[in-house]
Order: C-alpha cells, then structure tokens, then sequence
C-alpha cells in the first residue's frame, strides 16, 4: 500500500467511524421516551412548580403517597422522621395569624450546595438536574444536610422498619436522602407519586415537566404567574417554582 | 550542654493502673461505638434538626489543641528558641496523638464507618472541605512522624526545614477545620473569621494544654523546669488570649449590627444553654479570669497560678467549640426572612439538644486510645527531658537568677 491509499483508507475509516458515533447518539437521543419523548435526555431539565393557591387545606395525600412510594421512613418520632416533602404553614413574625400552608420539599438546586460539600460525591446533579445521592457510596457525614439552606436532607438515623413498596429499595440507617423527584418513575414516563397523587384529589397543585422546553406546562405556569422560589438570593437556582407563597 | 532526653521508668503501680483506666475506658468507646453502628445514630441523640453532635465539637477541639500544642514545638524547630528545646519531643508526639484523636472521634461519628476508608480517596471531591480536611490531618500527622525523627535523630537541618513545613502546615489544618463551621449556609455558621479565629484559639488551647503537661509532669517524674520557661509561656498564652477576645468581639458585633443577622445574634449571645456557656465559661472562665491572672503583677509570675489559668484556658476553648458547633444547629435556616415555620412533621423553628451518655463513652473512648499510648509513649520513647532550664544554654554571666519562686 502505497502513501495515497493509506491515507485514503484512514481517512475513509475516520469518517465512517465518526458517522456511527453521531448516528448511535441520533438513535439514543430519540428513543428514550417518556412525557416529553421529543426532548433528548441530557437536554432535559425537570423542574416543578406548585400553587399554593390550589393546595387543599389538611389534604397530605401527597406526603403519604410519597411515603409509600419510595419507603420513607416513619418512626412516630419529630427528631428522626423522615419527609421527602413535608407540609408546614408560614406564619409571620410576631402574629397570630393562621399564616399560609406550605409544601417544602427538596429544591434540586442548580447549585446544589449539597453537592458541593458531599467528600465522596455520593450526593450530585443529575444530567436532568435531578439532585440524587447514591446510597450505596455515601459515608453518613451528614455535611449536606448543613449544607442545605432548605432543612430538605434527612439522614437514616435508624432502620426503617417499613417497606411498603418493594419495586424501590428502602436505605439502611447511616446514610442521607431527599427527594429525588420520582427520577425512578420520570424515566418510566409516568409522573412522581405526590403530582399523581394531587390530581387523584382533584386539586391539581403539583406541576412536574422540563423548563428546558418551552412550551411544557411548567414552563406556561412559570412565565404566565408570578412565581417565587424559596432563597433565590443564596444563589443555590432552585428548580422548584411557588405560585402563591 | 547537652539536653539529656529519658524515658519514665513505667514500674510503679500507679502506672499500670493509670494504664489500665485509659484502656478501660477505649474498651468502653468501642463497646458503645459498636452499640452505635447496630442500632443507629440516633442512640447519640442526634436528629434531624442536630445532625452533629459532640463527637464532632470534640474533633474540632483535639484538632485545635494539636495544632496549638505543634506551635509550642516551633519555638525551638523554627524560631530557634533553644531553651524551648526540651519540649520540642513532647509537644511533636502530643500534637500527633491528639490529630488521631481528632480523626477518631470523626471517624466514629460516621454512618458508614465501613465505607470511610475506600469511598473519600476513590470519589475525592476538591470542593468540598470535608475531603480537603483529611489531606491536611493526614498530612500532618505525617508531618508530625517525621518532625519527631528528626528531633529523636538529632538532625538539625531536617528538624528545621519539617518544623516550618509543620508549622504552616498546622495553621493550615486548623484554617481548614474552621472553614466548615464558617462557610456553611446557615446564619451562625457564616462568618470569613471563623478561620482565623479557630487558629488563634488552637494556640491559646495549645499552649494552655502545654503548660500544663510540662508543669504536671515534670512534677510527677521528678524533673527540673525552670520556672522562667514557664513564665514566657504564660505571656505567650496571653497574648493569644487578647487575639481570641478580639476576634470573638469583632465577629459578635457584625452579627449584631447587621439587621438580618441581629435576631441570630441576640439567639447566640443571650438565649440557652449555649449562652451560659459562651458568656460563664469561654468568656469569664475561659478569658477575663486567666487574662487578669496572667497580666497580674504577682499572679502572673507563680507558677501554680499559670498552671490554674491555663487549665481555665483549656476549659474555656472547650466551651468556645460548643458554641461554634451546636447553636448554629439549633437555630433554624432562614427560609422565610419575616416569617416563622410552624409543623408537625420535622422539628421546625429553634431546638433544643441534650448530651447522650452514648455519646460521653464514646468520646470517653477516644481519650482513652490517645491517653493510653501518650502514657506508652512516654515509657517507650525518650520524650521527656531530664532537666529544662534556662541557664544551661545561657552565658554563666546570665544564669544568675534568684527569681524562681515556686519550683516544681
């Protein structure tokens, strides 16, 4: 073989291969599914936004369907409980007023300083900005739950003696969780157990979508309300919008 | 002259029952260490609104009296202060032990234990100071192993090259550590100086611990120190003192003046347990009470009354690490500026925290394994000097000194 076929041949083979690489990706990218199954995965950005306004005074049909989706632990006890979304009411300073109901969650943060503090990134942002922690990697330093501006990291102080769904694995005591949004029933195409849930009431409050896209319901919430997020100033971009607060 | 160094002769009764005791009560940690791993951290009384607890303040404060204790050792390694010499050894081995301590205590403070040895080198995160801290304690322990071969070897220009590495390298460690209580994201644990004012009081915890160490035992093991070595170290930890007030004053006035911060500020200073302990133990015992003993024209020149500040000092920066770990915890986040949470499910708003019995054995525990092989080690290694004093590296025309009043 002479140099101009060599070089023919090589540069032959370097587009071919990088074709493959692109068309592979192509493929990938649209075949993944899910509520907004035109959008690639990497370019998804899962966000939520709730209204206050639609939350339904005493209803916890959210707290409990996400207790039993993803086995949060319950121990009867304040110091230990678990709540990967949890409702409390805002009452201003100094009053007696009844103050307003709240659903406080994890933000999954754009800036996660949960992550950022974590030593063994065992806690990190997704692809689809999902913030998630591996419990098979966390050492139970508990630096994220200081970490987190939000009061939104818990830690597995004890067993968890419950295991009401056995499609999800519940934690052993020593590592930290949060909310992680559902991601194992995003990927299914389905909506997390607290928006289904919420609907199941007929209130409607949780929104669940992609704010990458623009014309998902989440996006259209957020842009024709005025929406807040909590401590936006901390500069932390949480990805959980309130209508209402 | 030669500085002589000796062992203990390690024979007596009180030895091995001293032994004994350390080793009971490192049984006695692991036992409820063990006792934590079964059943959960929660048995240390830890929750989710408190998810650190003593073992954690304790780590912050051996870390602290390591780093003050290898500063005493610098007197000789760096600055050449030769009449400091003979501490230079117990001050090295003193400074490593309690680093290990350090460790210990966050080592058992752990969820997963298990995990701790693999998971931080294989997934290390730069950004985090909880992975940044262990290269720093590792490092100086590593530092410390070296410097105290070099003093055991006699090897001047290695001693002196180590004791500086050691020497920044401690301010380094110490910096580190108070990075995690200052750059946090809740209201009492955001705060530039809380770096520099951990390194300030590590040396005025280290240098207290010393003096008492040297007093104690010197005494105990029949030793000569002269009472000017001493007296030096009393103004040393002075002034030390003088920079712990003033960064305490500087760090409690912003957090008052500033409007946001004020509500945080009036919590720390005035409400709970931890306000008795800031202003009774650090404040009083632990700063007003040995500065008036030390700058005491009569006081501050005997020996005992030093030895009585210092020990005040010890105390005092004890009461100065709880207050920098729990209040931060127990005052909530400030999600809703104005506004209060009120809710059932997690405990919201200010809470309380009450020390366990677990947690006292565990950290009784951790004394335990650093006091055993510190009362080895002075048997087993040549530590201790067979005299300390002035005169012997002085001029004759110098060593004429009728001041030395309460000899140990």
């Amino acid at each position: 073989m002479d140099r101009r076929d060599f070089l023919k041949t090589a540069g032959g083979s370097v587009l071919a291969g990088t074709s493959c690489v692109y068309a592979f990706r192509f493929l990938i990218a649209s075949d993944s599914g899910g509520p907004t199954a035109e959008t690639p995965t990497s370019c998804r950005r899962w966000g939520m936004v709730i209204n206050l306004d639609k939350c339904l005074e005493d209803c916890t049909a959210c707290l409990s369907a996400c207790r039993n989706e993803n086995n949060v632990a319950h121990h009867g006890d304040a110091r230990w409980d678990i709540h990967w979304i949890r409702k409390v009411r805002l009452v201003k300073k100094h009053t007696e007023n009844l103050g307003k109901q709240v659903l406080l969650m994890c933000n999954h943060c754009d800036n996660p300083p949960c992550a950022q503090v974590c030593p063994v990134q065992a806690t990190y942002k997704r692809d689809d900005g999902i913030v998630i922690v591996d419990h098979h990697r966390c050492i139970g330093c508990r630096y994220c739950m200081i970490a987190c501006p939000y009061n939104a990291r818990f830690f597995n102080f004890r067993e968890n003696e419950d295991w009401p769904n056995r499609d999800f694995p519940k934690r052993s005591h020593g590592v930290a969780e949060a909310c992680t949004l559902c991601a194992h029933r995003l990927e299914r195409g389905l909506k997390p157990a607290c928006v289904d849930a919420c609907e199941a009431q007929g209130a409607g409050a949780l929104t669940v979508g992609n704010l990458n896209d623009a014309g998902s319901e989440v996006s259209q919430l957020i842009a024709r309300n005025p929406v807040k997020r909590i401590r936006e100033d901390l500069g932390t971009e949480p990805k959980i919008y309130y209508i209402g607060l | 002259m030669e500085i002589k160094f000796e062992s203990i002769e390690g024979r007596s009764r009180s030895y091995y029952l001293l032994l004994s005791v350390l080793a009971a009560m490192a049984v006695a940690g692991g036992l409820a260490t063990w006792y934590v791993i079964e059943k959960g951290i929660w048995v240390t009384g830890m929750t989710n609104r408190i998810p650190w607890g003593i073992q954690i303040t304790l780590a912050v404060y051996y870390i602290g009296l390591s780093a003050g204790s290898l500063v005493i050792s610098g007197l000789y390694g760096v600055f050449g202060k030769l009449e400091y010499k003979p501490f230079a050894r117990l001050a090295v081995f003193v400074a490593m032990l309690f680093l290990i301590a350090g460790l210990l205590s966050i080592l058992t403070d752990q969820g997963r234990m298990d995990r701790v040895f693999v998971e931080p080198f294989v997934h290390f995160n730069l950004q985090s100071m909880f992975s940044i801290n262990p290269l720093l304690y590792n490092g100086h322990i590593l530092i410390c192993v070296i410097y105290l071969w070099a003093l055991f070897k006699e090897k001047k220009a290695l001693t002196k090259v180590v004791a500086t590495l050691a020497f920044g390298w401690a301010f380094c460690v110490h910096s580190g550590t108070g990075a995690i209580f200052g750059f946090g994201a809740r209201v009492l644990y955001e705060s530039p100086l809380l770096p520099a004012s951990f390194v300030a009081a590590a040396m005025a915890s280290g240098t207290a611990l010393m003096i008492v160490m040297i007093v104690g035992l010197f005494k105990v093991t029949k030793r000569h120190v002269d009472d000017a070595l001493i007296l030096w170290l009393g103004k040393f930890l002075a002034v030390c003192l003088l920079v712990v007030v003033y960064f305490l004053a500087a760090e409690n006035a912003y957090r008052a003046y500033v409007v946001e911060l004020r509500d945080a500020a009036i919590y720390f200073l005035f409400e709970g347990f931890h306000a008795w302990l800031f202003w009774g133990g650090l404040i009083f015992a632990g700063c007003c009470l040995p500065l008036l003993i030390l700058f005491h024209g009569r006081l501050g020149k005997s020996i005992r009354w030093i030895v009585f500040a210092s020990l005040l000092v010890v105390f005092g920066v004890l009461c100065e690490r709880y207050v920098i770990v729990f209040p931060g915890l127990t005052h909530p986040p400030d999600m809703f500026p104005g506004m209060e949470i009120v809710g059932a499910g997690l405990q919201e708003g200010v809470v309380d925290y009450t020390i366990s019995i677990v947690e006292i054995v565990q950290a009784l525990g951790v004394f335990g394994v650093i006091g055993f092989f510190f009362v080895w080690g002075l048997k087993a290694f040549e530590l201790l000097p067979t005299e300390a004093r002035v005169l012997a590296l002085r001029a004759p025309a110098e060593s004429a000194n009728p001041e030395s009043g309460a000899g140990v």
